[in-house]
């Protein structure tokens, strides 16, 4: 499906001092600065696979998004999609891709989504029947029915979500990329998203590469993880070993009856996450040290509960991201 | 066997273009229904458009008619001959307002955006998509008033039999010159930060494009008929109308379009490989 | 006193960050529209002279000539607006900060205006002697007196173009877009000030409704001061600032008004 061997891309943009000096300087004489997005990646997605992308905020998730979908062109490496090469952008290729970006939307803003869905059937030449069965099923599916006739301006950000994501469902694509499709909405709202591409996945059995901010769409969703950190993949392999990086940790909560000194020395190896009252605590512990850790606790603190479970994705990643060294 | 493979290839050819063309006929159809369906739910805006082209139709032939007040004469022209081709400048004016005109707007904004990413991935020419997405359905009306103007025009210069058959395809090919030009100078917005001043430039060019040729000194005349043709978007057609002698402006017109449209093309292709989509 | 001056400062500071940021932009908005127009018209005059030497309105080429440039000098220093900006703080909703900040909405775009103006102002000087120095005895150079004169009314044109500005910036409470009314204003603007044919071609009646109007000092008057013909001057100044005054009045107005149908729709 996607196989990109030494990808890079550089971008170039200007600086400026601040004030009026500054903007008269860079007026005249305009300095330049090149910035590498993404450097020397790999990848090798199959058929099927359901692909998280994960990373903190400009570490170039989303540049590798626009190059599998042809919309940048590399500056280094070899990129082939779906048997082309993304950025000739062959009508078959766009035919079966489909982009959907969180933070942007392709449906008309004054109308009523089926309006943009009517254009996109002809975009894409879906003949009638085929369209209106996939708009019925889809719009059962995603619970929609009732929304499509509304102007998209009224709707709530969960609602345009999902037709956002009808939208580039209608022409039944080979590969779907999801640029955090579930951004800025409320819990129930992602939950929805969610389980409709699991459910779909199931289904079609179609390709999704997928990037979030939230963890919790990673989990339930990425069967692999894939890892970028300043450009470069630090990271390629099942979500079980992803949550296994730091070595079969658990977590494990505590809760006391008094407060307890949250500078004390003993719990400082096992990253700890306090409440502001310092009477309970996150810690990481590894697996083969649960037992005795855990009798002298409860031996030695005023424990009044505690629980354990497995370490969540999201505490691997913040600690990944404090010490890139662990990978 | 190599002759029927190739007639089928031809005929293949020919099936698919056929089934290209409805294709992007029935994708304009669908434009020019949501561009109103759009355009609609703003009613003072749609009607505020409307005025204030007719308010710029107006000033603009009224300063003409004072001019001609206290002269006889610009060039060899008399009043009804610069009223023609106002007239008809205007009415290609009109045109634009109606078919492309919103979309050079919005394209730098797509694309300072990154919503013209969307247009990347759609199996439909980007051109055809950020150039012919949006129409003015209330610019349409504005033919009310440029259509009987043209008329009136060319009734008081006596256009002849052939001239007013000729006439409609005159304001169609200017029509068309000044947008192949001005979709090229878009082309610059791929490598601009802001590419609302491309669109400057272009109005900056219909000011220049707005009095015939002979008005200007010979050098600029020349630098804008035939290195930035702007000039033959009226002078062209209406120098023919005028006198069907005068042929040569829009012979070049023709081909400076064939040529035009190769160059956006290229243009348009290396602008696709030089943008990097606002990011997020 | 100082630290609200201050405030003036930094927003003006900003204001020229952003315009020179986009350099080609800058040049292209706000200086190269009013070149071209002085082009076209050079031409056209200069067609119209050769055909027909003498006098036209009382006009020879040269005094035309400089007429338009002068004209366009006057562009320069009036043409600062910015209601684009003011419709887009409204419609985004970006006015809910100036009304908690203790610097309000029009100080903000007074501040920008007058940076503009500061801009342009220097590019109007650079253009005068640019002028002076390329057309050398061509171009009478104007006596101070007078010129200073159109110079201040010109200004005074800005100030109430600015209030105009302002004041179809904010009709986005009311109407979506209201980049159309900020362009038919203008077109009748160009119309009606003399900017496109000096007053003395118009029609008597539309000239003497005119000069009760704003219009033919923001163009026509300082022109005329600039080349030295003090006729009427007094008039100028009295009948532009005294819709000046209205224009800032009325914007005020409007700005309640609007304030009013903003909160109360609590957005």
């Amino acid at each position: 499906m996607i196989h990109a061997q030494g990808l890079s891309k550089r971008f170039k943009s200007h600086q400026k001092a601040p004030g009026f000096k500054g903007a008269i300087q860079s007026f005249f004489d305009r300095q330049f600065e090149t910035k590498t997005a993404i450097e020397n990646f790999d990848l090798e997605v199959a058929p099927g696979e359901i692909i998280g992308l994960l990373g903190p905020n400009g570490a170039g998730k989303t540049t590798l998004m626009k190059m599998f979908t042809g919309i940048i062109v590399p500056s280094e490496g070899s990129l082939n999609v779906l048997g082309t090469v993304p950025h000739k952008r062959s009508r078959d290729f766009r035919k079966q891709i489909a982009l959907v970006m969180g933070q942007k939307s392709q449906l008309w803003w004054d109308l009523p989504a089926l309006d943009s869905f009517l254009l996109l059937q002809k975009y894409y030449e879906i003949d009638k029947k085929t369209f209106e069965h996939r708009l019925n099923e889809l719009s059962e599916l995603l619970n929609v029915t009732k929304l499509l006739r509304v102007h998209v301006r009224k709707l709530s950000l969960g609602e345009r979500m999902k037709l956002e994501l009808m939208s580039s469902l209608l022409h039944d694509p080979k590969i779907i990329f999801l640029d955090e499709p579930t951004i800025g909405l409320d819990l129930v709202a992602q939950k929805n998203i969610r389980d409709f591409l699991l459910n779909y996945h199931g289904e079609t059995g179609v390709t999704l590469i997928l990037t979030s901010h939230y963890m919790a769409d990673i989990q339930a969703l990425a069967k692999r993880v894939v890892l970028v950190l300043e450009g470069q993949k630090r990271f390629d392999d099942s979500l079980e070993a992803f949550a296994g990086i730091l070595g079969g940790a658990k977590m494990v909560a505590f809760r006391f009856g008094s407060v307890v000194k949250r500078q004390d020395p003993f719990f400082e190896p096992f990253s700890p996450l306090w409440n502001a009252e310092g009477t309970r605590v996150e810690l990481n512990i590894p697996e083969d040290r649960l037992r005795e850790l855990g009798q002298q606790i409860l031996r030695d603190y005023p424990v009044v509960d505690f629980h354990t479970e497995n370490l969540p994705i999201e505490r691997v990643m913040a600690q990944l991201l404090e010490r890139p060294e662990l990978l | 066997m190599g002759l029927a493979a190739g007639a089928s290839a031809l005929y293949g050819g020919r099936d698919l273009m056929i089934k290209r063309i409805k294709q992007y006929g029935s994708i304009y159809g669908a434009f020019v229904s949501t561009s109103f369906s759009e355009a609609m739910s703003f009613r003072a805006h749609f009607v505020l458009l409307i005025v204030m082209d007719l308010v710029f139709y107006g000033t603009h032939l009224w300063s003409i008619d004072i001019l001609y007040d206290h002269i006889h004469l610009i060039g060899t022209w008399r009043r009804e001959h610069l009223l023609f081709f106002a007239s008809v400048m205007l009415a290609i004016n009109q045109l634009t307002m109606t078919l492309v005109s919103e979309n050079y707007w919005q394209f730098p904004l797509m694309i300072r955006t990154g919503n013209f990413d969307f247009h990347l991935v759609k199996p439909v020419s980007s051109i055809f998509l950020t150039f012919f997405r949006t129409i003015r359905p209330g610019s349409m009306f504005n033919m009310a008033f440029t259509a009987p103007a043209v008329v009136y025009f060319g009734l008081q210069v006596d256009l002849g039999f052939w001239a007013w058959i000729a006439l409609p395809f005159g304001i169609v090919l200017g029509f068309l010159l000044q947008n192949s030009l001005e979709m090229l100078f878009s082309c610059a917005m791929f490598w601009m930060i802001d590419g609302t001043g491309v669109n400057f430039i272009r109005i900056e060019f219909q000011q220049l494009a707005r009095w015939p040729d002979f008005v200007y000194p010979s050098m600029l005349r020349g630098a804008l008929t035939y290195l930035v043709p702007v000039l033959l978007i009226g002078s062209a057609p209406v120098r023919f109308l005028l006198a069907p002698s005068d042929f040569w402006p829009i012979l070049g017109l023709v081909v400076f379009l064939l040529f035009f449209w190769a160059l956006l093309g290229f243009f348009w292709r290396m602008g696709l490989l030089a943008y990097e989509s606002a990011s997020s | 006193m100082k630290v609200y001056l201050a405030k003036w400062g930094a927003t003006m500071a900003v204001t020229w960050s952003n315009l020179l940021v986009y350099r080609v932009n800058f040049i292209l908005q706000s200086i190269a529209p009013l070149f071209v127009f002085l082009l076209v018209k050079l031409s056209l005059w200069y067609r119209i002279y050769e055909g027909q030497p003498g006098l036209i309105g009382g006009y020879s080429f040269g005094q035309m000539a400089a007429y338009h440039l002068w004209v366009m000098i006057t562009g320069l220093l009036v043409f600062n607006g910015n209601s684009q900006r003011i419709s887009e703080d409204i419609r985004l909703g970006r006015i809910t900060s100036y009304l908690i900040y203790p610097f309000s909405l029009w100080e903000f775009h007074g501040a920008g205006f007058l940076a503009r103006t500061l801009l342009q102002t220097g590019i109007a000087i650079f253009t005068i002697f640019a002028a002076l120095a390329l057309l050398g005895g061509r171009l009478e150079s104007p006596s101070f007196g007078p010129f200073v004169l159109g110079l201040l009314l010109a200004i005074l044109g800005g100030v109430f173009w600015f209030w105009i500005n302002y004041w179809v910036g904010l009709v986005a409470f009311w109407l979506e877009e209201t980049w159309t009314l900020m362009v038919m204003l203008q077109i009748v603007t160009y119309f009606l000030s003399g900017a496109i044919i000096p007053l003395e071609l118009y029609p008597e009646w539309l000239r003497t409704i005119l000069l009760y109007s704003p219009f033919p000092y923001i163009a026509y008057g300082p022109a005329q001061l600039m080349m030295g013909n003090l006729e009427g001057v007094g008039r100028a100044f009295l009948v532009l600032g005294f819709w000046a005054l209205v224009a800032s009045w009325f914007a005020q107005w409007v700005w309640r008004r609007g304030l009013r149908l903003y909160t109360a729709a609590g957005i």
